[in-house]
């Protein structure tokens, strides 16, 4: 029989073989190794228990609890965690052991591990929802320009993340998928209002051409618009207006461009793949979002009087 | 002072704002339930819808056995409507079907032209002899008229479809309903 040092060294191999196939995406080799090296440390849990210290016992089954996370176990992990408990010297360690117990401080993998499982576990939901339910919404409401069809669009990702939830892969970029899926969601019913109106595929594609200008990506303002840290709140709240108007006066496709190069921080060769369109057409897109931008925003400025954006 | 803006300061403090503004974020449970596929949540109405997606097959018997370089496309996939008040059987006209990385790409067209169908119908995949379906995925309406899905498939279905053409007998028969539509 093998000692537990050796059982815990084949886990450890194991753990780090599917670390780096999760990375890679490569999910039933990653869960296979998971699997693997958590069937060890199981074994080492039970020769722990036959004899050896406590302190050898306590590392045993903080790293079994650990791989447990790893393949969406989550029951199993609290029952391991319970099982520390128990043991004296568990107090020396109650920070380590009160992340493992929390699932608000588990990295995403673990999170999408257990929330992929069958059912899944509805507290790592929870805090996977918390974490990044106001990024979502806010670009959401970026893109709608209105609350309650924002917070619907958000709830509305989710309802497809987690019928899709089988297919998610915790070493994925799980922020960047969800913000696609509301993305993809709000195109399509743009898609669909614009079938036949004024806004038909073939009047958008006169904006494939790129447009060619003097202009840079980023377009100074001055003066015009109200400060930015201003402490008055009315006067926020009117340019938060004013720029949700001048977002729903560009077309879908240039609203999505603009919010992907400068919120998500995507490149216009990452965009143009998407759209499979080249860098320079994408980088045209931009400059003519910032144009029709500086155009709505200019109104208020002017009929408030105030100076003009340069 | 200066206060000069660029779009990109003016669209990050409007995102920042708007984050601030989020909602409570919706519960597990809620999500859980909304997510719940249709046919868990009716069993004994998809267990009826597919005995009755099985007898449109023989009506449509006929269609299928013609030649297929007599036909646009491929076979004709019967389908059934499913709506609040009625349930409409007919058939899909499968124009392009591709899988590629794991993912299903796929555009119909409805044999007949249907009034008030929705821009966005869920479709179950229901594959002949089986109780419980493949998997269901969102088709949206184009703007030519065609529905089409892009959804990720199981792995295994990955597998089974990557050399399926658009001229091959699907494996597949269809419920079309509405997004969120009750029993």
């Amino acid at each position: 029989m093998d000692d537990i040092e050796t059982l815990m060294e084949r886990a450890a191999s194991l753990e780090v073989s599917g670390a780096a196939a999760r990375k890679a995406g490569e999910e039933t080799a990653a869960d296979g190794f998971f699997r693997g090296a958590l069937e060890f440390a199981v074994k080492a849990v039970d020769q722990s228990a036959a004899g050896g210290s406590l302190h050898v016992r306590l590392n045993v089954l903080r790293a079994t609890a650990r791989l447990s996370l790893d393949c969406g176990e989550v029951v199993e992990a609290r029952r391991l965690i319970d099982e520390a408990s128990d043991i004296e010297g568990f107090r020396d360690q109650r920070d380590e052991w009160a992340e493992l117990r929390d699932p608000s401080s588990w990295p995403d993998g673990w999170l999408i591990a257990a929330v992929r499982r069958d059912p899944p576990d509805a507290s790592a939901l929870d805090a996977l929802v918390d974490r990044y339910w106001k990024t979502l919404f806010g670009r959401c409401l970026l893109l709608t320009a209105h609350h309650e069809k924002a917070n619907d669009l958000a709830q509305d990702a989710w309802y497809r993340v987690l019928r899709a939830r089988h297919a998610l892969k915790p070493g994925g970029n799980f922020p960047a998928y969800l913000t696609t899926v509301a993305t993809n969601l709000w195109r399509d019913t743009q898609r669909f209002a614009r079938r036949a109106g004024p806004m038909a595929e073939h009047r958008m594609s006169s904006l494939d051409a790129p447009v060619l200008g003097d202009e840079g990506e980023t377009i100074v303002l001055a003066d015009g618009l109200p400060d930015l840290n201003s402490r008055d709140s009315d006067e926020q709240k009117l340019l938060a207006i004013d720029i949700d108007r001048a977002l729903e006066g560009l077309e879908p496709r240039l609203r999505d461009v603009l919010l992907a190069r400068f919120i998500t921080g995507e490149s216009a060769a990452e965009i143009g793949r998407r759209y499979g369109r080249t860098e320079q057409t994408v980088t045209g897109w931009i400059r003519e979002a910032i144009r029709q931008m500086k155009l709505h925003l200019e109104e208020p400025a002017q009929v408030a009087g105030g100076g003009e954006l340069v | 002072m200066s206060n000069e803006i660029s779009i990109e300061q003016l669209l990050r403090w409007r995102a920042a704002r708007a984050e601030a503004e989020a909602p409570p974020a919706p519960r597990a449970a809620r999500l859980l339930e909304l997510a719940r596929p249709w046919w868990e949540t009716w069993p004994e109405r998809f267990q009826r819808l597919v005995e009755r997606l099985g007898s449109i097959q023989i009506a449509y018997g006929h269609a299928m056995a013609e030649p297929v370089e007599a036909r646009r496309s491929g076979y004709p996939v019967p389908t059934l409507i499913v709506r609040r008040a009625e349930e409409l059987e007919t058939s899909v006209c499968v124009l392009y079907l591709g899988v590629r990385d794991g993912r299903l790409r796929l555009r119909f067209q409805l044999e007949k032209a249907i009034a008030h169908m929705p821009d966005t119908v869920e479709a179950t995949f229901v594959a002949q002899g089986f109780t419980r379906p493949l998997f269901s995925a969102s088709a949206v309406l184009s703007v030519d008229n065609e529905y089409r899905i892009d959804c990720e498939l199981p792995e295994k279905l990955a597998r089974d479809w990557k050399e399926l053409k658009v001229t091959d007998r699907m494996p597949f028969r269809l419920i079309l309903r509405s997004d969120k539509e009750g029993p």
